[in-house]
């Protein structure tokens, strides 16, 4: 077979190798995505995601979201642009939240004996459906940005309360209020992450009482909007074609 | 060219081999927490440990121990490190293999972190709850914002029993009591399988088409516009709106079923109390201090001023957790490390009584392999080439009076 015979015979076999060709990419861009994703989120997200006495009303709903629209963003520049494709937020985020679950599972669980409901991962993947619908809705990065990225930010805090919310019941201990989340943290012994460490209910936002949640979640929706259009740049920058002039 | 390559591939293979067969048979137990090698100054100029307390050599899983004692809070805290103004009474173990039920430090339960003030000594105690068998090393702990753990004396406890049959339960202020170990555990399970299934159904439904090749044929052709179809944008919205009714109905319903929720609590605690020591009648001035390298030995020449109205005896000097003692003024009686525990480790060239109201100058040593074991020696390589540490001086009735000594060290090589 000279190099400029076709691979293929027949249309049926074009298929068969599109197909094997299809699920080898998508097998590849899983786990690639997985590794990438993972080490970014576990870097810059780090202890908000990994316990539950991290997971405040204040700075998990401003950082997680933020730092999570990175990849989802830049994965969705690619395979929209190049294939029409709109499930880059969410095979991203499959993809991380697989990675997160084998760690806890494997390393916080089986190796240190941290409860799973102690270190159990954020949940992301309402967001990044939305995500995905929008891009493929809109076909266009400013509006997957703007109402996108928005719901990405809106939809972090009330999709996690499900699995929170019972762990912010409150709780008497030798005369102090905690919540059981707290009382995970102190309980479950991390000699390395002292209480000091903990970045909760930090800041100046007191205006509206106890209602923090909503406002932090605005204030993460909004700069998950900026990052959005700069990762989203980096993808389609990373994911373009370049040729060289031969001599 | 091949022949190499081959013989490269075959070396390689073999010595792959022989590192997983040498992992296989010898893969010892990391049992250690790092403390030999924290900074020597770390240990002897920050907090003093002493008459520290494991109440048990052996636990079995669900039961309690306790490790109890009092710390000093070294007033010459060297300037390399913060001052403890933002403090954690932790506890050095190998994961969460007891839980801590209870800490506290002058009466006070300090889950939180606490502010300590330099020169002040402190009581302290931790209520342990065996969860994992084994034999665990387990030491005291302050961590210190700015200057890291500051780790304390190790002893090896045993858990024995199984930790399938470990509870932790816990009574809410809503009066329900629950296990903490696997609470909320399948609820966490359920919503984290139910949004993965919806990712994934997503993604499925556009796998079943084709998806790489014929996608960016059309693209490159321009035909960019017919790969989404009406249908899938049907799809789509179904999935977007699906997926925010679900968030929206689950939020009320856990809103319904959680009526009380408060936020993570966080806070410093301050005004730690800390132990009314009886004022001081001895009083020592270091004159010098020398660490013999050859010999492991630190030898001062100390003159001690005896203000009371009973006589004296140096019984110990305590640095870094490390016990010196002269057996003939004191002998310990409560199971402190034998890795720590010098037991004839002291000796004073003159240690007759010091009679109330003189003073004597004495050259007193302490030495001990634990100068080596303990990296202790490495304090000669310190920028601030100091040490610190706690003599015990014993009276006619027993009673014991402490005294802090820091003083500039030089090494002696011959």
């Amino acid at each position: 077979m000279s190099a400029s015979q076709s691979a293929v015979r027949s249309r049926a076999e074009a298929i068969k190798v599109s197909r094997t060709f299809d699920w080898l990419i998508l097998f590849t861009l899983f786990f690639v995505v997985l590794g990438g994703y993972h080490v970014h989120f576990m870097l810059t997200g780090g202890d908000w995601d990994f316990w539950t006495d991290w997971k405040d009303r204040r700075l998990w709903v401003t950082v997680v979201p933020i730092v999570g629209i990175t990849f989802p963003a830049a994965v969705q520049a690619c395979l929209w642009w190049r294939y029409r494709l709109p499930f880059g937020a969410v095979v991203c985020v499959l993809g991380l939240l697989l990675g997160e679950w084998i760690n806890r599972y494997i390393n916080f669980w089986g190796w240190t004996y941290f409860p799973v409901s102690f270190c159990f991962p954020s949940q992301l993947v309402p967001g990044a459906i939305v995500l995905d619908v929008v891009l493929m809705l809109s076909n266009s990065m400013t509006i997957t940005a703007v109402i996108g990225g928005m719901a990405w930010g809106l939809l972090f805090y009330p999709g996690n309360w499900p699995v929170i919310a019972p762990l912010h019941v409150p709780v008497e201990y030798n005369g102090m209020m905690m919540t059981l989340a707290d009382l995970q943290g102190y309980h479950y012994v991390r000699t390395g992450t002292p209480e000091y460490i903990r970045m909760v209910e930090k800041g100046t936002l007191r205006t509206f009482g106890k209602d923090v949640a909503p406002v932090s979640a605005f204030f993460s929706a909004f700069v998950s909007i900026l990052i959005y259009f700069l990762w989203h740049f980096f993808g389609r920058w990373f994911s373009g074609t370049s040729f060289t002039q031969g001599s | 060219m091949k022949l190499i390559k081959d013989k490269v591939a075959k070396l390689s293979f073999v010595a792959l081999l022989v590192t997983v067969t040498a992992a296989m048979f010898y893969a010892p137990t990391a049992s250690a927490h790092g403390e030999k090698s924290q900074a020597a100054f770390m240990r002897m100029r920050t907090i003093h440990w002493f008459d520290l307390n494991w109440s048990k050599d052996t636990v079995a899983v669900n039961d309690t121990m306790t490790i109890s004692g009092k710390f000093h809070v070294f007033a010459g805290w060297p300037e390399t490190v913060d001052k403890p103004e933002i403090s954690f009474l932790n506890i050095g173990i190998p994961g969460p293999v007891f839980i801590r039920q209870g800490s506290w430090i002058g009466g006070q339960l300090v889950p939180r972190s606490v502010t300590l003030e330099l020169g002040d000594t402190y009581e302290f105690k931790v209520l342990l709850k065996a969860r994992r068998p084994g034999d665990w090393h387990v030491h005291t702990m302050m961590n210190v914002k700015g200057g890291g753990p500051i780790i304390g004396p190790g002893k090896w406890v045993t858990v024995t029993g199984s930790m399938g049959s470990f509870v932790n339960p816990v009574t809410t202020l809503l009066g329900d009591t629950i296990n903490l170990e696997t609470y909320n555990l399948s609820n966490t399970y359920f919503w984290h399988a139910f949004w993965y299934a919806l990712g994934l159904a997503w993604l499925g439904y556009w796998a079943r088409k084709p998806i790489f090749v014929p996608r960016h044929i059309a693209m490159e052709a321009g035909k960019a516009d017919s790969l989404i179809t009406a249908g899938d944008k049907k799809v789509g919205v179904g999935f977007a709106v699906a997926t925010m009714a679900i968030v929206a109905f689950t939020m009320s319903s856990t809103n319904a079923a959680y009526p009380v929720t408060t936020p993570l609590q966080a806070g410093l605690l301050r005004g730690m109390k800390p132990i009314e020591l009886p004022a001081r009648t001895v009083n020592v001035k270091v004159e010098d201090a020398t660490y013999r390298v050859p010999g492991r030995a630190m030898q001062m020449t100390l003159t001690i001023t005896n203000n009371g109205d009973s006589s004296i005896r140096l019984g110990e000097f305590n640095t870094a957790g490390v016990r010196f003692l002269d057996a003939k003024v004191h002998v310990d009686e409560t199971g402190y490390p034998d890795d720590l525990l010098a037991e004839e480790g002291l000796t004073v060239s003159d240690n007759s009584p010091i009679a109330p109201g003189t003073s004597r100058t004495v050259q007193v040593t302490a030495s001990d392999a634990a100068w080596e074991v303990y990296r202790l020696a490495d304090l000669i390589y310190d920028p601030d080439s100091r040490f610190a540490g706690l003599l015990f001086f014993f009276d006619e009735a027993g009673n014991r009076q402490m005294v802090m000594v820091d003083a500039p060290l030089i090494p002696s090589f011959i």
